[in-house]
């Protein structure tokens, strides 16, 4: 199962699911990452980690545990 | 009728972070706002009265950004609550909800949840000339028949649109959306992942319905071709495109290694700024009150009432405004970079080793101000959404070497080192900052670790931040934020700083026992200075330093260093002219720290012919400065950034006493190792 967590910088992905066990995924899905929304990621910060995503007009950056939740299709 | 227009309204304005919300409400209040803390909690809102000329007697309240009135933290619930009924306005005529043209696909989230909770809602959409720039335009009839309520297209930075947001606003509150409909809050539990994605589902059909080309008359075609509007009417409608200018400055700015070079230029640039820029204001501002107390000192002359106004008054307002220069430039800094987009992005850059520790990225503008100085540096740390980690920031703020310890630094040093080795002093001297890095590191996780019991709150640490385009920041925006800053720093900090001045004064004043040798054949300064010492000596500080001495004796040290450390906590470096006031040095021959230096070589402990000061209790002296939180106005701001007493109590109990251990250790250890 391919998350968010698992792109390399440029990739783009569509989202399948959110993982809901996580205690970030209300906030996920708050700020927009949805299922069906196309996202891309543009970069990676040094550590890999957090990760900045492209999402709707946007970049948003997310830590690598919370990018995880993310279920790509 | 009458009694409506009577009546002065409500408005809040919510929005998610970014949408424009705090530039419409500056238009709105004509930058003449008051901030204020809800009730028991660190968040802060804006209120103002509207403008005159808008003719609608109402309370315009900024409320703190929020994504969701679902809330996340601590922080949000406070926000979100206020919203449905503030705690000193009451419940809002009107939600004036902010939505950027250009992402009204994650904007109008908020929106709907608004109207489903039943607010009276009015949408303020924003940016619109963002979304031009990509050759779109939104109908905000379409939208507002779509959302059930008004939109209207405001620019809060030039003021357009605005007029008829207030004409729409009063109709609004004359004829809300629901009538006597009770308000649903949204609980945590019951909110479930279907209800989320639906009315994102929802969103993105209103979004494809609403948002147009931008078709334009002929004529101004090619004037438009100049300002980069482009229109093509075959191209997919792609508001969800983020701007080139900003993805071609990232791939450097957020590049895996010159993005880490470019951060740490700019953060040296920003510690250099509040380090070295406002070094000579400050000295500036110190010669002032000095020249001033001198001077008031002078004019009354030798008496308590003399000196309370001189020493007590003048020099604690001194030390209330002395901090002005660095939180100044630390808030235009932090401004600038906020304004531009960077801020969020070194945020992301520097995240990851500080999330080890329970930190945040945004921590680290907070911590590499604390070298210069621990007040800014905890006011900076409101950027931290978090409250835990914003917290745990300014709690181990003070354990950063900042400014004022080095002069304290630089006196013991020069007692270890011959002259000619001064060259060692920089390396030692940077030994000592390198040490305070990662003692602050090992303490910071510690204390993380008891979070729950320490800071209390466990707030779940996620770091999820919206990286804003690039763009030209906005002066007046950035003066207006500064000036607040300040302001806030003088009203809710000055008082306490002043106050606990007072007391330091007291304490080493009362009760003013006057020399007991002959003064005849004395110069005037020579009496002054003896009278000086006479009642240093024989103050309260004097008392206690004297009460601690079974404390001081186990680290080497006697009741004469004990009053120094309590006279300390007015300022780190008064620790140095209290010693020198000690030790009866007055400097004429030699330079102060010579002369200082030399008194202290020849201290002895009592009349028992031990040397006071030894390279062990030297390097005791240097430890319990890198620990021990001995500086007032630090205790002030942490009362006022925290909101209880709470944390800067613990914050004085655990570093002094880890202070004291390991000055302990050191001494004792140095000695055990034959180092006397």
């Amino acid at each position: 199962m391919k998350t968010a967590a698992d792109m390399i910088n440029g990739e783009k992905g569509i989202i399948r699911d959110i993982d809901g066990s996580h205690p970030s995924s209300r906030r996920i899905l708050e700020i927009g990452f949805t299922p069906g929304q196309e996202i891309e990621l543009i970069n990676k910060s040094i550590f890999n980690d957090p990760l900045a995503f492209s999402l709707r007009g946007t970049l948003i950056a997310i830590r690598k545990n919370e990018a995880a939740c993310i279920i790509l299709s | 009728m009458n009694n409506v227009i009577d009546k002065t309204f409500l408005i809040t304005l919510v929005g998610p972070p970014n949408s424009g919300k705090t530039t419409l409400f500056n238009y709105l209040s004509g930058q003449n706002f008051k901030t204020v803390n809800y009730p028991g909690a660190t968040v802060e809102y804006s209120v103002c009265k509207l403008l005159d000329r808008f003719n609608l007697e109402a309370n315009i309240v900024d409320s703190p950004g929020i994504i969701s009135l679902i809330p996340n933290s601590p922080d949000e619930k406070v926000a979100v609550d206020a919203l449905y009924n503030h705690p000193q306005l009451g419940s809002p005529d009107l939600i004036i909800a902010t939505v950027d043209a250009s992402q009204i696909s994650r904007h109008l989230f908020l929106v709907k949840q608004l109207m489903e909770a039943g607010f009276n809602v009015l949408v303020a959409l924003t940016m619109t000339d963002m979304l031009l720039k990509k050759g779109l335009t939104i109908n905000e009839k379409e939208l507002s028949k779509e959302l059930g309520c008004n939109v209207v297209k405001v620019d809060g930075r030039t003021g357009l649109g605005v007029d008829s947001l207030i004409s729409e606003s009063l109709n609004a509150i004359e004829n809300p959306l629901f009538i006597n409909k009770k308000q649903t809050v949204f609980l945590k539990d019951d909110v479930n992942k279907k209800w989320l994605i639906d009315i994102f589902k929802d969103i993105e059909g209103i979004e494809k319905r609403v948002v147009h080309h931008f078709v334009q008359p002929k004529k101004i075609e090619a004037a438009n071709r100049k300002i980069k509007i482009f229109t093509d009417p075959e191209a997919k409608k792609n508001c969800n495109s983020i701007d080139n200018t900003t993805l071609k400055i990232d791939r450097l700015l957020l590049h895996k290694y010159w993005g880490l070079f470019f951060f740490f230029i700019i953060m040296a640039a920003t510690f250099t700024s509040i380090f070295w820029i406002a070094q000579p204001l400050m000295h500036l501002i110190d010669a002032l009150f000095e020249i001033l107390a001198q001077t008031v000192h002078n004019a009354i002359g030798e008496h308590w009432i003399g000196d309370l106004l001189s020493s007590g008054i003048i020099s604690g307002m001194g030390s209330v405004l002395i901090f002005i220069p660095q939180i100044t430039i630390l808030f235009l800094i932090l401004g600038f970079l906020e304004d531009t987009g960077y801020l969020a992005r070194g945020a992301m850059l520097i995240d990851k080793p500080l999330s080890k520790i329970g930190l945040n990225g945004k921590s680290f503008v907070p911590m590499l101000s604390g070298f210069a100085c621990a007040i800014p540096a905890m006011m900076a740390a409101r950027t931290i959404t978090n409250k835990k980690e914003r917290l745990l920031t300014i709690f181990i703020i003070p354990l950063m070497s900042c400014s004022a310890r080095i002069p304290v630094y630089l006196l013991l040093i020069a007692f270890l080192l011959p002259p000619e080795k001064a060259w060692v002093g920089g390396i030692m001297l940077a030994v000592i900052y390198i040490l305070s890095i990662i003692s602050s590191v090992v303490i910071a996780g510690i204390i993380n670790k008891f979070s729950s019991r320490i800071i209390k709150t466990t707030d779940n640490s996620s770091f999820i931040l919206e990286l804003p385009s690039y763009r030209v920041p906005k002066l007046r925006v950035v003066l207006t934020n500064t000036y607040y800053s300040v302001k806030v720093y003088l009203k809710k900090a000055g008082p306490i700083i002043f106050f606990l001045s007072i007391i330091i004064w007291g304490l080493t004043y009362f009760p003013d026992s006057s020399p007991k040798n002959d003064t005849t054949g004395m110069s005037k300064d020579e009496i002054s200075q003896a009278v000086n010492v006479e009642r240093l000596s024989g103050s309260y500080a004097a008392y206690l330093g004297k009460a601690i001495q079974p404390v001081m004796t186990p680290i080497g040290m006697d009741w004469r260093v004990g009053v120094s450390l309590i006279s300390a906590f007015a300022a780190r470096e008064v620790f140095v002219s209290s010693l020198a006031l000690i030790f009866k040095v007055t400097g004429k021959e030699k330079s102060l720290q010579t002369s200082i230096v030399d008194a202290m070589k020849k201290a002895e402990i009592g009349n028992t012919g031990q040397k006071l000061f030894t390279p062990a209790t030297i390097c005791g002296l240097i430890v319990f400065f890198m620990f021990s939180l001995q500086c007032l106005s630090t205790v002030a701001v942490s009362r006022k950034e925290t909101g209880s007493w709470r944390i800067p109590i613990l914050q004085i109990l655990i570093f002094t006493s880890l202070g004291y251990f390991f000055t302990f250790i050191t001494v004792n250890g140095l000695r055990a190792f034959g180092i006397n």
